[in-house]
């Protein structure tokens, strides 16, 4: 009887054991630091080459995009006056403007400059729509509109459903 | 009408207090007239808490801005069905939506068992009661829904666009009710507890419970993923973030649960175990809420207000507390009469797969919360992300999938060497001939396409041994029925819950097939195209054609870009990403467009655009993800069978109640 639990006993910890190893070397292999702009510049340590997410403020008036290459962006972000210049490759979120909440993950070069491989952007909440109705909407068109169809019977789309 | 809704909500607080208290006393002080009074209170609270919900949503259809929650996530323009849906776009809201799912639950249990089992009930309907309680306490005092704006304002800010999607109206309510739904078992766990009524009464009682509300969570959270998929445009439906995973930790430790009740049904084992299970998947779903609604994980989707978090933080460490001393008090009554027999057992494959689940369920809980681990205790946030989870979920989860297809089809007590024969022989053999044939198909290059490539063999294994239980069981009734398809429909009839439960399976295969197909085959390209260039992807060729906006309402502008597909030179599809630009938010929203087959997804998203009509266009091109939602389907066909409301079960668990001498009528007394 006891022989019985003893292995029982034994064949559990094995699948416990493994899982546990398994979420160990999961953490430290795929683990990155999140700091936000002012926490990243006070760090002693440098950071160059390790993966990390920094969390800061689109500096207004930096966003520059390459006229060759649309999709190659270079910004800065800033937290409590500290900056960080950032490039990043790709389509940038909707919500990516001056002044958001921008999180970059990426590293850092020997210059100091991070490369980004992933843009998110935060909306203080989701939820919570806008709280001062009299700011900019980047929600109303933005300046670059395009014609508008006067009747909108005159276009040839279909309305659309996602299902 | 405002007043009316705030006022019940003050009287359903204070009838669930009484009920609470009477329901107990009745219960200990054996006395039959408070308890008749008790009886009163889950239909009064009940009542006015469907009173207060009507007044929120007549506040909602007659634009009755006076209310700030009216005024946030609403305005005169909304469609009457996001109207409808605004009711749980926020907090204050969702939480009334919590409290008259958790009442009308109340409800349908009170009815349920309106006079019999009395020393079971009143425990159980207190506890629901004192949940009840809880709720409403938040409502009255920290997020009362009625809350007024002295002077009203003419118009409302409006629900944000990305809830303005017909998911909005499916998927909360679906979460909600699995969320909620575990509720009545967990509460049924307790009086068993408390009035140490210890034998498997609880779990049976509460058995379509557990089903139904496995059901809705499973579903919710596969509602969650496609909103995800379709709404948010980033070309995937799942990103661990901490708010899915608050909804996949209940379903992964309900799964858990839900088998392990079968091991105490049947062999009246694992009770100390099965009492843990259900007081943490309650848990689960109550840190899933405190994950939602407190701020304190960055998350892409939670509430705003931070404060609510704790109350939650509070009820979730008061629960722990007294269910760990009720459990550990009673443990005597707990000891199971039997014993594992063997590792080679049907038993054994419980246990393991249970072990699996919470191993599952933990490393994502880990996860979740290791960036404030980290900060406490290192001083530097470090967070995980995907790779984290894939990199430990996926080889437990492949382990799981091959217990599955094991489970069923190995015998009870002790398997013998010519039951595994008999039993494994034609499963495993398909499952190596199809990955003999997959082999030289599928790219093996990296670590993710060699998980699939196990995945899919797994899958082929598991399928196969269903189908031929399905087989032989329809071929051992044919003798006695005319048709195979008679045949098959009667073996289903007659035990619905075991094919019911291999339905629910071939589901999850499906599921299983689908992530892993999508997961390593994936791929996506972008490119800054002008009318007329193309983008390709695989075998496909996308021509940007033309760049046009509609006015589609006074507050909403859609932009749409139109690209004829071709696949071998012939036009197979028009896509019509969009983004559409909300009066009044603050961010556009994209509308991707998906042609959806089972080989694969065709995903097209509008990035951005400018004023000579140059527009960025990114693909994705998603194999199999179909494959999901059609699993999503079949698990919902099998639910259905197995909670279908069976005579001959309930007449067999009524005299085995009456033999036990649970059932009591109160007119006996």
């Amino acid at each position: 009887m006891d022989r019985k639990k003893i292995k029982f006993a034994l064949g559990s910890s094995l699948i416990v054991g493994t899982i546990g190893y398994l979420i160990a070397t999961g953490i430290n292999s795929t683990s990155t630091y999140f700091f936000t702009v002012s926490e990243l510049m006070d760090q002693k340590v440098s950071f160059h080459g390790t993966g990390l997410k920094v969390k800061g403020n689109v500096v207004a008036g930096s966003i520059e995009r390459d006229p060759g290459d649309y999709l190659n962006v270079q910004f800065a972000i800033e937290e409590k006056n500290r900056n960080l210049n950032v490039v990043y490759q790709g389509v940038t979120p909707d919500m990516f403007q001056d002044g958001g909440e921008v999180v970059v993950e990426g590293a850092l070069d020997e210059q100091g400059v991070f490369h980004a491989n992933t843009l998110l952007t935060s909306c203080p909440s989701k939820y919570e729509a806008e709280k001062e109705a009299g700011g900019m909407h980047p929600g109303t068109l933005p300046d670059y509109k395009p014609k508008l169809e006067p009747d909108p019977r005159k276009v040839d789309f279909l309305p659309k459903t996602t299902i | 009408m405002n007043d009316i809704g705030e006022f019940t909500l003050m009287v359903a607080l204070a009838t669930s207090l009484y009920g609470t208290v009477a329901y107990v006393m009745a219960a200990r002080g054996n006395r039959i007239d408070l308890y008749l009074s008790a009886d009163k209170a889950p239909l009064i609270t009940w009542a006015c808490i469907v009173i207060s919900s009507i007044a929120l949503w007549k506040a909602f259809f007659t634009n009755d801005f006076s209310l700030q929650y009216v005024y946030a996530y609403s305005n005169i323009e909304l469609d009457y069905f996001y109207k409808f849906s605004s009711f749980w776009g926020g907090q204050k809201g969702s939480l009334l939506f919590w409290a008259l799912i958790l009442t009308s639950y109340m409800m349908v249990v009170h009815i349920q068992n309106r006079s019999k089992n009395l020393i079971v009930v009143p425990y159980a309907m207190a506890v629901m009661l004192a949940i009840t309680c809880f709720f409403l306490f938040l409502l009255n005092f920290s997020t009362n829904p009625f809350e007024r704006i002295p002077l009203p304002p003419e118009d409302g800010r409006g629900l944000n666009p990305l809830l303005q999607n017909y998911w909005m109206v499916i998927h909360p309510p679906t979460l909600y009710l699995g969320y909620v739904g575990f509720t009545v078992p967990f509460a049924f766990a307790m009086a068993a507890l408390i009035s140490r009524n210890l034998d498997d009464a609880w779990i049976r009682l509460t058995r379509k419970w557990t089903v139904v509300s496995w059901f809705f969570l499973c579903m919710g959270n596969l509602f969650g993923a496609s909103w995800a998929y379709v709404e948010l445009g980033w070309g995937g439906y799942w990103a661990w973030d901490p708010v899915e995973n608050a909804a996949f930790m209940p379903l992964i430790v309900a799964t858990a649960y839900l088998h392990s009740v079968m091991i105490q049904e049947k062999k009246d084992m694992m009770k100390v175990w099965n009492m843990s299970l259900i007081l943490l998947t309650f848990v689960m779903t109550i840190f899933g809420t405190f994950i939602t609604r407190s701020g304190l994980i960055q998350s892409v989707h939670t509430f705003d207000e931070a404060t609510l978090g704790y109350y939650f933080l509070g009820l979730l460490f008061f629960i722990i507390a007294v269910c760990t001393a009720l459990i550990i008090s009673r443990l005597p009554l707990l000891k199971s009469k039997n014993e594992l027999d063997s590792f080679l057992s049907r038993e054994a494959g419980f246990l393991f797969n249970n072990l699996l689940l919470l191993g599952i369920a933990f490393a994502t809980f880990w996860g979740t919360i290791f960036p404030i681990i980290s900060e406490a205790i290192r001083g530097v946030k470090i967070t995980v992300g995907p790779p984290f989870y894939n990199q430990v979920n996926v080889p437990i989860g492949l382990a799981l999938l091959a217990l599955i297809g094991i489970g069923p089809i190995i015998a009870w007590r002790k398997a013998t060497w010519s039951n595994l024969r008999k039993n494994f022989l034609k499963p495993v053999m398909f499952a190596l001939i199809g990955g003999a044939i997959l082999f030289p198909v599928l790219p093996l290059s990296n670590r993710s396409e060699i998980y699939t490539y196990i995945a899919f063999i797994l899958c082929i294994f598991v399928l196969s041994s269903m189908l031929i239980e399905f087989y032989k069981g329809t071929m051992a009734r044919y003798a006695s029925s005319e048709t195979y398809l008679g045949a098959l429909g009667s073996l289903i009839w007659n035990n619905k819950r075991r094919y019911g439960g291999y339905t629910v399976h071939i589901g999850v295969v499906m599921i299983y097939a689908g992530i892993a197909g999508s997961s390593s085959y994936g791929i996506h390209t972008e490119k800054r195209l002008k009318i007329g260039e193309t983008i390709e992807i695989r075998d496909y060729m996308l021509r940007y054609e033309k760049l046009a906006a509609i006015q589609a309402t006074s507050v909403k502008t859609r932009i749409i870009a139109q690209l004829a597909v071709e696949k071998d030179g012939k036009k197979i599809w028009t896509a019509r990403p969009e983004k559409e630009f909300y009066k009044g938010q603050n961010q556009p929203v994209s509308e991707v467009d998906v042609r959806s087959t089972l080989a694969s997804d065709l995903y097209v998203i509008l990035a951005d655009f400018s004023e000579d009509e140059s527009a960025t266009i990114k693909v994705y091109h998603n194999p199999m993800v179909k494959w999901l939602w059609t699993g999503g389907w079949i698990i919902a066909l099998g639910t259905m069978v197995c909670a279908w409301p069976d005579r001959l079960e309930q007449r067999r668990r009524l005299e085995r109640l009456k033999l036990q001498k649970i059932v009591f009528s109160p007119a006996q007394e």
